[in-house]
């Protein structure tokens, strides 16, 4: 297992193999995330995308293969500590505590935190990003609409102050509008100076915001490449952009 | 209750009674119910014997006696609300903790293990008998924390189980502690509990003759006039504590976390929440409660029986909870004493008025789970949430359906085509 730092890499993920059971989901995935970045991972449902995000922030640890964060093998790292290192997820589904209020909501996404003061100014980023929060801070979550759910789960995320934000499917299921919305925060976070993990089905979107893409399939990286050379190549024009001949 | 008050004083009638109250500050009207609640409570045994013995339906309101019992078992039903109410953790062998806090008082302060003679603040044993004797309120804390330790070896292993697999692993230590003690009465030729026959006498709570000279506390418990009263007294002083820990912990980081286990275990382990440190802690502190109870009930009845620690102990208390509602303080505290004073005396007081004023001849006791099962069926159908719903589930009640998730599917697999026509 190698732990060296790679240069300038944020997040290093090498040759990592997942299992549920005995099924193995990741085959060997080999991945890199630079300070900075918006990288995406895209593939067909069951490619190992979710599998992924689980893999890195503990949840569900890779029998084999090394994942280095910050020059920090963080294999097999309890979930709370990587949060504590400075990666946090907004988990596929949303997954919000529907009886807590949007704020108590946002609050547990800082559990990990101890510097009470910076508390403030993140919980108050969150709600210049979503003034709709703001508004509905006293509303339990579960009352949300969906796309107001999905700020919700973007924005706990954003309250543990992460390095790396894992974004797992953030447009599912949202109307039309708030995909594009979303899409917009997405970026706007970003060019706050956090980079982003970005695991998306609408493969369009995301190549359209990031810098460089990962096509996966079946548990391994199909294509690696710029988004703009992904999204001009023909192969995943064919099988991700619906596009016909 | 708050908000029944207010809908009250909108009554015009009625507004020379609430218009004070209503100016009273917040924080001062929520504490007056509490405060009047404890006062009832305090000043009970000097009131029960002027109460009614031929009231309707229930004849007669516990003496002092059984309610030290109703108010040790509401100590424990507080306790199994952190784990059930608190964290969402389905345990169905709480009576475990209960033994194990019992016979801790019955190691700890009894003649038991006769092959040593060690005594240390305990009153009204006379210094040449054998065995351990320390003082029970120091046994209450050794109880306590012993159980809150048996809680942390029972969760290590099982907290990893979600559900109904945690559920059954605890139905099995609830019955592996009852019959340990059961048959370990030759360990090796080591009496450890006095098997089938239990640990008796066990000793009594007091504060000794120098505090009694000097503050007027009374010597012993055990050989005092006002024995009944006494226990009742400190039953309620050790209720109270466990009330107090339960809310200032409802309102902490941890109970927080308990919380957030409990709305959505995979989400809170995402958001950096330890599960099972968590989990465990829930464990540790509600056996904390559950030991302690146990070791006050053995001192007050002077004894430790095998036969006391059945399964249907774990249903009781957690028929208690669910009839108060999960996760709330007051709910469980009344929940907890309508449920064990049917089980100490209730049922069968109106046992015998059916069976006078109805040619009815039934023996409603022997009915009693049957009896607290047409109660959970029925609070199940009419008021689910409990007599006195926890905040966060009562607003969910009143809210109903979340309008978001009507009008705004999660899953929309509508393409957006359709979703215009249907504009």
């Amino acid at each position: 297992m190698t732990t060296s730092p790679q240069d300038g890499a944020l997040l290093t993920v090498e040759k990592v193999h997942t299992y549920y059971g005995s099924i193995e989901a990741l085959k060997g995935i080999t991945i890199e995330v630079h300070e900075g970045e918006i990288v995406t991972l895209i593939g067909a449902n069951g490619a190992g995308k979710s599998t992924m995000l689980r893999s890195i922030n503990g949840l569900n640890h890779p029998r084999r293969g090394s994942i280095v964060f910050r020059g920090k093998d963080i294999t097999r790292e309890p979930p709370h500590d990587v949060v504590r290192l400075g990666i946090s997820q907004s988990p596929e589904g949303r997954k919000l505590f529907p009886r807590m209020s949007v704020l108590e909501n946002l609050e547990m996404g800082a559990f990990q935190r101890r510097d009470r003061s910076e508390l403030r100014s993140d919980l108050e980023r969150v709600y210049a990003l979503f003034p709709r929060l703001s508004e509905r801070k006293q509303q339990r979550a579960g009352t949300l609409s969906g796309g107001e759910q999905q700020m919700v789960a973007i924005g706990r995320a954003l309250m543990a102050h992460p390095k790396l934000l894992l974004l797992d499917e953030p447009s599912m299921g949202l109307a039309p509008i708030f995909v594009e919305r979303v899409f917009e925060t997405i970026v706007e976070i970003n060019q706050q100076g956090t980079t982003i993990l970005l695991v998306e089905q609408n493969a369009m979107m995301a190549l359209d915001v990031a810098s460089r893409g990962y096509v996966l399939e079946t548990g391994t990286v199909a294509l690696a490449d710029d988004a703009k050379a992904l999204l001009r190549n023909e192969q995943v024009r064919k099988t991700y952009l619906g596009e016909t001949d | 209750m708050k908000e029944r008050l207010r809908q009250l004083s909108r009554l015009e009638l009625l507004d020379p009674l609430f218009g004070g109250w209503r100016r009273l500050p917040h924080g001062l009207r929520s504490a007056v119910p509490a405060v009047v609640v404890i006062a009832l409570a305090i000043a009970y045994p000097y009131y029960v014997s002027s109460l009614p013995t031929d009231v309707p339906v229930i004849l007669a309101f516990p003496d002092v006696g059984a309610s030290v019992t109703i108010v040790v078992f509401v100590i424990m039903a507080v306790g199994l609300n952190i784990v059930v109410g608190y964290a969402g953790l389905l345990d169905l062998g709480y009576v475990a903790f209960y033994a194990i806090g019992a016979y801790t008082a019955g190691w700890l302060a009894s003649g038991q293990f006769e092959q040593v003679r060690f005594h240390f603040g305990s009153v009204g044993i006379s210094s040449d008998q054998s065995g351990i004797h320390i003082s029970v309120w120091l046994v209450l804390l050794c109880a306590a924390l012993l159980t809150a330790v048996g809680g942390i070896l029972i969760g290590l292993p099982t907290l990893r189980l979600r559900g109904d697999y945690l559920a059954i692993v605890t139905l099995g230590f609830g019955e592996i502690i009852p019959q340990f003690v059961r048959n370990a009465d030759s360990i090796k030729g080591f009496d450890l509990t006095h098997g089938t026959f239990g640990i008796s006498p066990i000793d009594s709570p007091g504060f000794g003759e120098r505090l009694n000279r000097s503050l007027g506390l009374p010597v012993n418990y055990q050989s005092s006039f006002d024995r009944e009263r006494l226990f009742f007294w400190t039953a309620l002083g050790l209720l109270l504590l466990a009330v107090f820990v339960s809310f200032r912990l409802r309102d902490s980081r941890l109970g927080r976390a308990w919380i957030a286990i409990r709305e959505d275990e995979t989400a809170a382990g995402a958001m950096g929440i330890p599960l099972m440190r968590t989990k465990t802690w829930a464990y540790a502190i509600g056996a904390f409660f559950g030991g302690m109870a146990g070791a006050y009930i053995a001192s007050f009845n002077s004894g430790a029986f095998p036969s006391q620690f059945q399964f249907n102990i774990s249903v009781f208390l957690l028929c208690m909870v669910i009839l108060g509602g999960m996760g709330s303080l007051w709910g469980v505290v009344i929940g907890g004493t309508i449920l064990a004073w049917l089980n100490v005396e209730g049922l069968a007081n109106i046992g015998s008025w059916v069976n006078a004023h109805t040619p009815l001849n039934v023996e409603v006791a022997k009915y009693q789970f049957g009896i607290y099962g047409i109660i959970i069926v029925l609070m199940m159908l009419f008021r689910p949430v409990g007599l006195i719903p926890e905040r966060r589930r009562k607003r969910e009640l009143e809210e109903g359906t979340p309008h978001g998730a009507l009008d705004d599917p999660l899953y929309d697999h509508r393409t957006a085509n359709e979703r215009e026509e249907t504009r």
